[in-house]
This record gives structure tokens, sequence and C-alpha cells, in this order.
């Protein structure tokens, strides 16, 4: 196991989904699942599995819809989309990750000068 | 909103598990699928790509079981997990069970079909608009108070000893609707006595009827179901005759036929138009139960009942007074504001009383003091008129008392029931404990199964209601004709109450031996035959069970035993009078219109064309039926009475009251009342000829004490001293009931009394055989006088007498049956609790058969255990109903109830302590002959 890999933050694989869906549009699982992983840069230790528990929330929530469709190569999988809520919501976090970051980032610079 | 649609989706997941259990395990195979794919398009081996899938994907397992959990309800699923094991472990032992539902069935049955009859009779509101804010008028007089005429209920108030009055005269309603203060209208209506002939398609029947103000509907905010209703335009002089009738009429009378309305029907002989039909359900405000099929306007009533009216002259007080409180105002503002029109009125109508009394030469009647006013009163009017609910609420809270005591027997008993097979249980819940089940997960579970019981017992209780109310506790059963317009449903106030009932019961019964149960001592619970810690506290409650059963149904039991014998007392009073083969009728001619003087021919000719019936051997008519709760009182004055100086109001203190009846002259002997003195009446004695009478014994000694009464005389009327002569004494018959002491009783002769009966007579009719089979021969007789003449309330006397001991027939045999079935319950208790003790001590009886008792010491030995039990039991009963008992012999009408036997009667407890001493020992017997037949050398073997 490369050490170099970081555990999915909690929270944000949420907001992983919400973002790819919304970049990409209509998607199944695996698509999903592979895209986080390539845009990490396969620096994040994703479990692929764990997107299936957190698709069904996102979608008991009304933030995604799914329903059954063909793959390219002709196989039956399930497609997700994003709703106009789930815009929203994804809006809504994408402005509560920066802030937090930001706060984050500004107490490390400030905690190494005065502390 | 969103968290409902969560909600549901995941309900529905839980339902639809087979089928997205199946989508995701193939979401997951394209998955892996896909990944596969990939990694071979990277040029790994087909082998290495499939492991390398299932790498990156993680734990497949895991993943479903997390998606599912989310998925789903987990509350929903184990506990549909609880309720399948539950239906399991119930179906598994099918005697207890059934012998717990059947407990509940009965129990919960009574009280279902009970608060069905509660509801209507106590709880219910009106159908009408918004009834929390009607007002029912009732006024508060001083005792001296005299209204005149008064027709209605007059209740003594106990506390302040004022008299408290239904009902008002039309001035009072006149004054108070014109200045109605902070109510927005009042309303009012009065009973038409004896109801109205109809007749209408060439037929004609008599119809309870009342008469309402023109704005009665409106009051209420009752829409008619076809037509209209009665408005202000109908109910004044001059506008044209019209009525409205009830849902129930226009069925039963018009087959429901929409061309009802419209039609002209003759009310008394007045033609009227029926213009309306008012919905289903609504009975009117009067008394409930009272049956009102036709409402005409107020001001029809005088032509409608003519002689009869209540608004001629001064007017009688008849009306009852509903008002609307103003939005906001409170019933003590709305008195408040009434007070002085209320008062004004009642000076008014003194006043017209007085003028009456010029007019017709009587005597003067004086001014009413300031403090001789009668005050208004303003009681909550969502019910209507409530005389009648108050009489009938002593009874049916004493048999609610009743059916709960039933109810908690029953709980007793399937408490107990759980408690043995809790204890055979022991093993299993140790198991379950020890792969990790807590204890609230246990609790859970066995609550569940008590739950799951009840909710079986009360559904089968539903059924059992049903029946009960349709039997038992059917209206007719409680006694009156007045009842018949109440009919108690199963409707959705009382499901909810056997809900919440059963839901109740389940976790009282349930909720003590699961908690007892699950306190599980793991090694000895689980080691071969051992058994649980928890024996000799299971053993205490399930005693302490049994000793209360057995109290509570020794307490019913003793109820029961009081009602049999006031019933058997009742019944075997001795009225007087020959009961057997006597057929009563009712006749009302007068309603036909016939007038006073073709109404004495009217009467005779049934009579005479009655007694050519071929096997009746005598025909007589009366005022009233006996023992038919009707009684009509006269004063009397004798001489030494008239000499006494009048009091304030002008009157004559009468020397005392006697009971009138006006007869055929035959009455005593078709009756077989015996002449003890003098002679019967006769022919002659009629209205040109001085006036007659023949008393009977209680009145002879009354009135004459030490004289022979033949010849005496005295007087209905102080200002006709001695107008009436004694001419014969007859023997003593009971009056209006068997439990009334016979009244100083008047026969006076028809002929004599004419306008007395003008409204009609009971014929008695005297048969050679069963009475039931000659009602035929006799509605063709009438018929051959007059075929537009109804029949009414035909009945043998010894109906008539049945019924009115319908309350004391209904409390005894349902506290017989109640009675009976706790003890049933009791006695299964008890040998339940036998039978596992017995099965506890099998190795020590074992020790004691091995060392020489004999089978006779061990059967003695378990039978004392069980009757030290009962007998507790009984000590506990016995105290208990004497101490409650005499409570509610003091606090309510219970000894009234009663009859010949006192609330303490030592007959009725020791018979049914012996009883149920009987039963008990015959439950207690049958664990301990099998006791004694414990073979020792098993016994021993087996530990």
């Amino acid at each position: 196991m490369p050490e170099s890999k970081n555990d999915v933050l909690p929270g944000t694989l949420n907001l992983m989904i919400l973002k790819t869906l919304a970049a990409l549009g209509r998607l199944h699982g695996y698509g999903v699942a592979r895209r986080i992983e390539q845009t990490s840069g396969d620096l994040l230790q994703l479990n692929q599995g764990t997107i299936y528990p957190a698709l069904l929330h996102l979608e008991q929530m009304g933030w995604i819809t799914s329903e059954w469709g063909a793959s390219d190569n002709n196989r039956r999988a399930k497609f997700y989309a994003i709703t106009r809520a789930g815009r929203r919501r994804l809006a809504a976090e994408e402005e509560n990750w920066r802030r937090a970051t930001a706060i984050v980032a500004r107490f490390l610079e400030s905690a190494g000068e005065g502390l | 909103m969103t968290r409902a649609i969560t909600l549901l989706r995941r309900l529905r997941a839980v339902f639809f598990k087979g089928v997205l259990d199946g989508d995701l395990d193939e979401e997951i195979r394209t998955h892996l699928e896909m990944q596969r794919e990939e990694n071979e398009r990277r040029g790994m081996s087909p082998e290495e790509a499939r492991r390398a899938a299932l790498r990156s994907f993680g734990g497949v397992e895991q993943v479903k079981e997390k998606y599912r959990r989310r998925r789903g309800l987990p509350v929903v699923e184990t506990t549909l997990q609880d309720l399948r094991y539950a239906a399991r472990m119930l179906l598994k032992h099918k005697g207890t069970t059934a012998v717990a539902v059947l407990s509940l069935t009965l129990g919960i049955g009574a009280n279902t079909a009970l608060f069905s009859v509660v509801d209507a009779m106590l709880l219910k509101m009106l159908p009408v608009e918004e009834p929390e804010n009607l007002v029912l008028f009732k006024s508060l007089a001083p005792p001296r108070f005299n209204p005149g005429s008064y027709n209605g209920t007059s209740d003594t108030d106990l506390a302040t000893g004022q008299q408290v009055m239904s009902s008002f005269p039309h001035q009072s309603f006149r004054s108070m609707r014109e200045r109605p203060g902070a109510l927005t209208d009042v309303m009012s209506f009065g009973y038409i006595s004896g109801g109205l002939n109809v007749s209408a398609d060439g037929r004609a029947d008599v119809a309870g009827a009342q008469a309402v103000s023109g704005n009665y509907y409106e009051v209420l905010g009752v829409r008619p179901l076809l037509g209209r209703a009665l408005t202000d335009g109908d109910d004044r002089a001059g506008a044209d005759p019209v009525a409205v009738i009830s849902h129930r009429y226009w069925q039963q009378r018009f087959g429901g036929a929409g061309s009802a309305v419209g039609k002209q029907i003759n009310l008394n002989g007045v033609a009227f138009t029926l213009v309306g039909v008012t919905p289903q359900g609504f009975e009117g405000t009067m008394d409930v139960g009272s049956i009102l099929d036709v409402t005409i306007p107020i001001a029809w009533e005088p032509q409608v009942v003519k002689a009869r009216s209540r608004m001629t002259g001064a007017g009688v007080w008849w009306l009852r007074l509903i008002g609307r409180l103003k939005p906001g105002a409170t019933r003590e503002q709305a008195r408040a504001s009434l007070e002085n029109a209320f008062r004004q009125s009642v000076a008014e109508h003194r006043v017209a009383r007085q003028a009456q009394a010029q007019a017709s030469g009587g005597s003067a009647i004086g001014d009413l003091e300031p403090g001789d006013y009668p005050r208004l009163a303003l009681d909550p009017g969502g019910q209507g008129e409530m005389s009648t609910r108050r009489s009938y609420a002593p009874s049916l809270y004493l048999l609610l008392g009743v059916v709960g005591l039933v109810l908690l027997v029953a709980c007793a008993n399937v408490a107990n029931l759980l408690l043995s097979r809790a204890a055979a249980r022991q093993k299993e819940f140790a198991v379950r404990a020890a792969l990790g089940a807590g204890r609230l997960r246990l609790i859970r579970q066995l609550l569940t199964e008590s739950l799951l019981l009840s909710a079986a017992g009360g559904a089968l209780g539903v059924l059992f209601a049903l029946w009960l109310k349709n039997g038992l506790l059917a209206v007719g059963e409680w006694g009156g004709g007045g009842l018949r317009g109440l009919e108690p449903k199963l409707d959705w106030r009382v499901f909810a109450f056997t809900a919440g009932l059963s839901l109740s019961t389940g976790i009282l019964f349930g909720s003590a031996p699961a908690w007892r149960s699950t306190r599980v001592d793991l090694t000895p619970a689980l080691k071969e035959g051992g058994r649980g810690s928890s024996v000799a506290s299971r053993s205490w409650l399930g005693r302490g069970l049994v000793v209360s059963q057995v109290a509570l149904s020794l307490l019913l039991l003793i109820g029961a035993g009081l009602f049999v014998r006031t019933l058997v007392n009742l019944r075997s009073v001795e009225p007087g009078f020959n009961t057997r083969n006597l057929l009563l009728f009712n006749a009302q001619p007068a309603l036909l219109g016939y007038k006073e003087e073709r109404l004495e021919g009217v009467y005779r000719q049934i009579a005479e064309r009655l007694e050519t019936v071929p096997g009746v051997r005598a025909v007589t008519f009366s005022s009233s039926p006996l023992l038919a709760r009707h009684r009509s009182t006269r004063s009397v004055y004798l001489r030494g009475a008239l000499t006494a100086a009048p009091d304030a109001e002008g009157r004559v203190k009468p020397s005392g009251p006697g009971h009138i009846h006006q007869v055929r002259e035959n009455f005593l002997e078709a009756m077989e009342i015996p002449l003890l003195a003098g002679r019967g009446l006769r022919p002659q004695d009629d209205a040109r000829s001085p006036r007659v009478a023949v008393v009977n014994q209680t009145f002879a000694d009354e009135y004459f004490p030490g004289e022979y009464p033949v010849g005496k005389r005295f007087a209905f009327d102080h200002k006709k001293p001695d107008e009436v002569e004694i001419v014969g004494v007859a023997g003593d018959a009971k009056y209006s009931s068997q439990r009334a002491e016979i009244p100083p009783t008047m026969y006076v002769s028809w002929r004599q009394e004419l306008p007395g009966m003008v409204w009609g007579v009971t014929y008695e009719v005297r048969t050679a055989g069963d009475p039931k089979g000659f009602v035929a021969a006799v509605r063709e007789a009438v018929r051959g006088v007059d075929g537009g003449l109804p029949l009414d309330n035909v009945k043998t006397q010894i109906e008539q007498a049945d019924e009115t001991l319908a309350r004391e027939r209904l409390f005894a045999k349902l506290l017989t049956l109640f009675g009976l079935l706790a003890q049933l319950l009791a006695a299964i208790g008890l040998f339940g609790v036998m039978a596992y003790a017995v099965a506890q001590r099998t190795r020590e009886i074992g020790i004691r058969m091995a060392l020489g008792a004999s089978r006779r010491r061990v059967l003695r030995m378990v039978l004392r255990q069980g009757m030290s039990l009962t007998l507790t039991g009984i000590a506990t009963g016995l105290a208990g109903a004497y101490l409650l008992l005499r409570y509610l012999g003091s606090r309510t009408d219970l000894s009234e109830m009663l009859y010949g036997v006192e609330v303490a009667d030592p007959f009725v407890y020791v018979v049914m302590a012996i009883l149920l001493t009987l039963v008990t020992l015959a439950a207690c017997y049958v664990p301990a002959r099998r006791a004694t037949r414990v073979n020792p050398l098993v016994a021993l073997r087996n530990e």
C-alpha cells in the first residue's frame, strides 16, 4: 500500500461526487469512481465500493437521480445525474469548503508566526 | 418534505428488499466488469485484472451491508422481524395463545360494547355546526315557586334545595330572543305529547313529534338532506302549514322517495305540506333516544293539538331553549346579559296567569316576591337536552366499572400465562442473551408478543362487542321505549377506544412478565435441566395475580348475586292482580279527530267488539296500563283540610295525594282485583249521576283509619267539598311499578272522567289461552270499528311488567355473565399457577414419597397450597366487596337499584364465597392429582 495516499476526509466524498456529476453530466457508478481517482491524481485512498452508499444517500436527499441505461459497450448500468437541488447543494458545499480551507490556511500561517 | 419522501423511499425499501438487493448486485457486478476490462486493456492478465478490480472496489459485502442499512429503516425491519418471530412463538403454543386471546377478547369486547353505549348516551356531541358554542337554558327556582302548568323535567338540586327546571313559557322565549345579549340567537323546541296522527298515502299511523321555533335549524346550522328546513317565515300566524320529517321516517314511511317532498300530509286532521327531510344521524336536540319524526312550527301547535295546546291562555312552561354564543362570549356573560329579559318574561307570564284565573273565576294568584323569581342558568348545549343522559349516567358508569374489572381479571390471567411460558423459555432467553441480545432487545421481543396477543384480542373483541351490542346491551334492554331512537354504533371513535385499550392492556399485562423473565442468569439457565433463578420471584408475582383475580371475581359475583336477588324479589312481588293471559294495547282515536262526545261511543264499541272474539274472557280499559311506570296523581281533600287557612298562593293544602285510575266499570273483575267491601263501579255511574269511587285498602287505611270507609266522602277540588263518595274498597294492587310501595289508589268510572281519557286508553284483554295468539284477532276487531285506528304498544301484561324491570334485568344478566366469566378466568389462572408449582416441586414430592408420604398426604399438601391462595383471595374479595359496595351504596343510587336485599347481604356473600371456593378447589385438584402420580424413582433420577 503506497504510504503517500490520503484517506477520504469525512463529508468530502459527497462533494466530489456532486462536483463530478455537475462537470461530466450523466455517469455510471464506475465512471464516477474512476473520475474521482483520476482527478485526485491517484493521491487518494478510495475504496471504489464506498461510493455506492454515498450515491444512495445523495439520491435519498433528492440531489441526484438515477436510471438504468446502456453503457458504451452495451452493458446494463445505472446512470446518475445531478438535479437542480443538487446543484444548489453543490454551490453551498463548495462555498463552505472554501471558507473552511481559508480559515485553516490562515490559522496555520498565523500560528506559525505567533506561537 | 424531502424527509417525508426519504422516509417513504426507505419504507418502500423495507418491503421490496428482494428486488432492490438484485439491483445492487447487478450494479456492483457491472462496476467490477468495467474495471476488469480496463485493467485488461492496460495489459493485465484476465486473472490479475479480476483480482485488481476486486481490490480497488474494497469489501463487497461491507459495501452491501452499509448500503442496505442506509436504504431501509432498521427499526421497522427489526420490528417486522420481532413480529414474525412473535407470531411463530404464539402459533407454536396454540393452547396458551388461545386461552390468552379468548380472555382478552371477552375483556376488550365487553369494554368496547359498553363504550359504544356510553359514547352514544353520554359523550357524543350533536351533529351540528360548532356544538361547543351552544348553550342549553335551565332555570333555578326556590322550592315555593309555582310555575303554573309545567311540562318538562324538574329536579331538586340537593345542594341548594332549588328546583332545576328544563322548560320555559313562550313569553320567555320571545323576550330573550328579542334581546339575546351575548348570544347570536335563541331557538326553542317542545314535545307534542302523544305524537301526531299522520295520514298520508291512504295510511294512518302515530309519529313522535315536536314543535320548534322558525330559527331552530338556522341556529343549529343543520341543512336539510332534501327540500328545505323550517324558517322564521313558517313560524308566524297566517303562514302556510309546513312540516319537516326525519331521515328515519322518510325511509320507513315514504320508502326514501324524493317525491315525498311537496306531498300533502294530514297531521291530526290538518293538511300540511311536507317541505323537507333532515339529514341522517340528526335526531334533534331533545332527550337522547327519543324519536321525533315530524317537526312543525310552534305557530301551528294550537291548530294541531287543539284543546291540549300549550300556547293558549297564559301558556304552559313547555319550551326548551338553546342559544348560540357570540364569538368569544362566555356562558356566564350570556347568562348575565339575559337575566333581565328572563325576569320580565316570568312576571309577564304571571300577569297572564292572573288574568286567566280572574276570567275563569278561580282563586287569585298573588304577585311574586323579589326573592321568589327563578334565575337563569346556562349549561353547555352541545349535546342537547341532558336530563335523560344524566339519569342513565350512574348505571352506565357502574357497568363500565364492572367491565373494567373483567378486563383486569383477563389481564391478570394473560400475565400469568405469559409468566408460566416465560419460565419455560428461560433457556431460549439465555441462548439469545449469550449470542449478544441485549436485555432491552429481549423485553422488546416479549412486548411485541403481548401486543400481538392484545391486538388479536382487540380484533376479535370487536366481533364480540358487535354481538353484545345487538343482544345483551341492545337498546331495548335498557328499558323504555324512550330510547328507541338511540343507535350506538361501532364507529371510528369506538375503534379508537378499542385500539387504545388493546395497546394499553398489552403493555399492562406484558411488561411485568417481560421484565421478570428477561432477568437471565446465564450459567445456571444454560445448564441441562436448569431452572432459572427468577423462579421464586416469578411465583411470587404469579400468586399475587391469582389472589387478585380471585378477589376481583368474588367482587363481581357478589354484585351479580345482589342483582339476581333483586330481580327474583321483584318478580315474586305479588302485584295484587292476575298478570297472566292479559293482552294490552293503546288506542288513541282522538288523534283521528274524534271529538269528546263521540269518543265515549268509540271506546265502548271497541270493547264490545273485542268481547265477541272467541276465547276472550273479559275486556276492560283504563287511562294507563299497570306496572308501566305510568302515574297520575290527584290531590285529595278531606273535610278537615278545607277548614285550614290557605297559603300565600291562595291554595288550600290538600290532605294528601291519591293515585287515580280512570277505568271501565268491569276493571276490577277483569283484572281480578278483589272487592273487599261495598260495591264496584256500575254503568249507571255516569256524568249525570253523583261522583263515586272505589278506593284500595291503603287509601282507606291512610285517610280513614279505623273507620268503615264505604259511604265516606272526599273531594278532588277544594271548592267542591264532599263531592266524591266511596262506594267500595278493593284489595291493594301495585300501580306504576313492582318496586314502588302500593300508593293510596282511587278507581273512578271513565264515564265521570272522560276529559282525562280523551287522549287515549289502554285496553286490557283477558284471554283464555296465550294472549300472543290473540293479536291478529284483536287487530281485526279494532279495524272493524275504525279502519284508520292504529294499535300501539301491543304487548302482554307480563311483557309490560318485565319491561318495567329492564334495568334490573340488564344488571342481573350482565353481572352474572361477567361474574361467571371472571370466575372462569380466575380458575384458569389458578390452575396454571398450581400446575407450574407442582412441576417445580416434582423432585421434592418424589423425596417425600420415597420417605413414605402417602398419596393422600401429597394431595392434601398441594391442595392446601392452592387453597391458601384462594382463601387469601376470597378474604380480600369479601372485605373489598363489603367496603366498595357500602361506599357505592352511600354515594350512588346503588341502594335504590336493589330491592329486598342490602348491599351487605350475608347470604349473597357466603353463597358466592362457597361457589368460588368449590370452583377453585376443582381447579387445584387436577394438578394435585398429577402430583400424587409422581413416581419417586423417575423424579429423583431426573435431576
